[in-house]
């Protein structure tokens, strides 16, 4: 089975953002990691591996920084990562990612399944995998929770989804998109043997001619999304209070007693 | 002069410090007070690696050179400051690997994979009631040959792990004396691999630690213990050099380890200072409390230097066969000088920022300057045992005072 986790970098969770007048957004002298969500597909696609048996493919659109999310996957136990980066990618929104993306993975050719991530926590968009599924008219089984079942050889999938409304069971064909959320399992750290392997490993470079897919449909000619304005959105104003009592009971009793007040409860 | 990381050590320093500051940081306050390492740090640690890191991959180690042990060692201190997770990582580090060097066949195999998953222990255990680091006149535990065993009777004391290696199973790399004649000096004791879980013939001992509470420290004694003849470790008579070899790797480690709990304390302290007001201003604005932090970050910076050196100047000689033990000896006696007695001089000054606060449970740092201390007690040596070899390095062996004591 030949399973490809789409991943990406992002600034740590812990990274100050600033907008410069510009609209520039920094993340300051943050370390890039690989999206935290991904490591949840990057963990399922090894269980499922060695399960079934078969490759993990980790697959990135992004300059040279998203190395460090390919590193992160193949340290984990990934066998092959393809960066794929071309000039014309630079600017690219969730709808030019999505057709570098699904253009890399038809080239391939021999896909049975892909992982995401349910979405990135820089710009958390959601929408690159639904998207991507759309594109490869694969069915989309975003927000998985568990793989249930699964049956390379009779090409299909049930997950369960975790839905507002509740869990919800869905069988599908293979090849699928799943989207995986937080729950699904417990992602490994990285070993010194990993680590070893991805320091050593080449990591090949596709250009867009590589994947076969269109200068003019990544980047801002392929983006439906335009930037106008950027700025830090404001600093909510609000006053603290903090309560005081001889004891805690008390100081709860001032509490409910200005919750009330205020109709919160 | 270069001083980046490669790759491989960048990846893997974030590796540790994810797995240690996730999965140890939290529960130092609970290893402390339940006197145990929980059993799932130390799966977790077998599963990146980090139980005996420098034995070979035939032996279920991952076979790392000096630099990514000093790593690892650095960043288990700055997430344990009770620094009893580091004396695990260490002390297999260290004496796993002489054990890997120099131990037979039939025990690596028996041991070695079991140490590096985490389900044995493995410990040094060279003082004795006696005295420690004056091997030539404290150890007094006999080796004799027993027809094709040894006999052991003597006693072993202020050792790490001993609980341990009774639950877990698991050897102790034991130093006994094997040549009664005196003038023999140095060449006068032999290494064995020591198992204290079943063996008939061992006492157990414990002792109550002020510090570093998660992993035990005890004696035991050896009434006519019987081991096959293949319990010997390295060549007869060389036990000595054996135990400097590891001693060198040993202090490199422990030097690592006290520059990063020292690092995380005065982190924690710096939080402290910066939020906590005096006279109507952060007490971090004050030259009284700035002019100690620039002086021990200054000495700490070249401490931390000093010690990577340490790693350095191993992985030469281990991996490129360009240094030799002397130059080992001496980089790591200096980093063993400087690291536990700066860490300790570091938390102090810290807990003097927190107020009455440091002096309570409520506060870290009470933890680090009770742990960092046995680093500096003992430990592979005292201050002045690592002052004796670096004086030794620098003005030869005819210049030791030992020479002059055993004249008069």
């Amino acid at each position: 089975m030949h399973i490809v986790v789409c991943t990406k970098y992002t600034p740590d969770s812990e990274a100050k953002m600033s907008v410069d007048e510009a609209g520039n957004v920094s993340w300051g002298d943050s370390p890039l990691i690989i999206n935290p969500w991904d490591e949840y597909s990057v963990e399922e696609a090894l269980l499922l591996r060695d399960e079934y048996g078969g490759t993990v493919t980790v697959i990135s659109m992004g300059p040279e920084e998203a190395l460090e999310a390919l590193k992160h996957a193949v340290a984990m136990g990934a066998d092959e990562a393809i960066r794929i980066w071309d000039d014309a990618c630079e600017g690219s929104d969730t709808l030019a990612t999505s057709y570098v993306l699904a253009k890399a993975i038809e080239k391939m050719g021999d896909v049975d399944l892909v992982l995401c991530g349910k979405s990135a926590i820089d710009a958390q968009t959601w929408q690159t995998g639904v998207a991507l599924a759309t594109r490869l008219n694969y069915p989309s089984l975003m927000y998985t929770i568990n793989i249930a079942a699964l049956d390379p050889d009779g090409g299909s999938i049930t997950v369960e989804r975790l839905l507002e409304q509740g869990r919800q069971v869905v069988e599908a064909p293979l090849p699928a998109v799943v989207g995986t959320i937080k729950g699904i399992n417990e992602p490994r750290y990285t070993s010194f043997i990993g680590i070893r392997k991805a320091a050593k490993m080449e990591y090949p470079l596709w250009t867009l001619e590589d994947a076969d897919a269109d200068p003019e449909k990544v980047g801002p000619s392929g983006s439906g999304v335009r930037w106008p304005e950027v700025f830090e959105p404001p600093v909510r104003e609000g006053e603290a209070e903090i309560i005081e009592g001889e004891t805690v009971e008390e100081e709860a009793e001032v509490l409910v007693e200005k919750l009330l007040a205020e109709k919160v409860i | 002069m270069d001083f980046s990381w490669t790759e491989e050590q960048r990846l893997w320093r974030r590796a540790v410090r994810d797995f240690a500051q996730n999965e140890i940081a939290p529960r130092v306050r609970e290893i402390d007070t339940e006197e145990r390492i929980p059993r799932e740090i130390v799966e977790g640690m077998a599963e990146m690696g980090l139980l005996a890191p420098t034995v070979g991959e035939e032996y279920g180690g991952v076979g790392a050179d000096w630099m990514m042990a000093t790593i690892a060692a650095e960043e288990l201190g700055r997430a344990d400051i009770s620094l009893a997770v580091p004396v695990l990582y260490l002390v297999e580090a260290a004496w796993g690997f002489i054990f890997y060097r120099y131990g037979s066949d039939r025990l690596r195999e028996e041991y070695l994979p079991r140490v590096t998953q985490g389900e044995a222990f493995l410990g040094i255990a060279t003082t004795e009631p006696g005295g420690g680091s004056d091997i030539l006149g404290a150890c007094r535990t006999r080796a004799e040959e027993a027809g094709d065993e040894w006999k052991f009777n003597g006693e072993k004391t202020y050792i790490s792990g001993v609980r341990e290696s009774l639950d877990w199973g698991g050897i102790h790399l034991m130093l006994a004396r094997t040549e009664p004649d005196e003038k023999a000096g140095h060449k006068a004791f032999t290494f064995f691999a020591m198992p204290l879980k079943g063996t008939e013939g061992i006492t157990p001992t414990f002792f109550e630690d002020m510090g570093r509470m998660g992993i035990s420290t005890g004696g035991f004694a050896l009434d006519d213990v019987r081991l096959p003849a293949d319990h010997q470790v390295g060549e007869f008579n060389r036990g000595f050099y054996h135990a400097m070899e590891g001693f060198s790797a040993a202090r490199t480690l422990i030097g690592a380890t006290c520059v990063g709990a020292a690092e995380a304390t005065l982190g924690i302290g710096m939080d402290q200072i910066k939020m906590r007001e005096a006279f109507g201003r952060p007490i971090a604005s004050f030259e009284g409390i700035q002019f100690p932090l620039a002086d021990l970050y200054t000495d700490l910076e070249g401490t931390r230097l000093s010690t990577y050196k340490a790693a350095w100047t191993m992985d030469q000689k281990y991996k490129h066969e360009e240094a030799t033990h002397h130059d080992i000896a001496l980089a790591a006696a200096m980093a063993k000088l400087k690291a536990p007695v700066l860490g300790f001089k570091v938390m102090n000054e810290v807990a003097d920022w927190f107020g009455a606060m440091a002096y309570t449970k409520e506060c870290p740092v009470e933890m680090g300057i009770r742990g960092i201390r046995s680093y500096s007690i003992g430990a592979e040596g005292t201050p002045n045992i690592m002052r004796l070899i670096i004086a030794r390095e620098l003005l030869g062996q005819e210049f030791l005072p030992t020479l002059y004591m055993e004249k008069a």
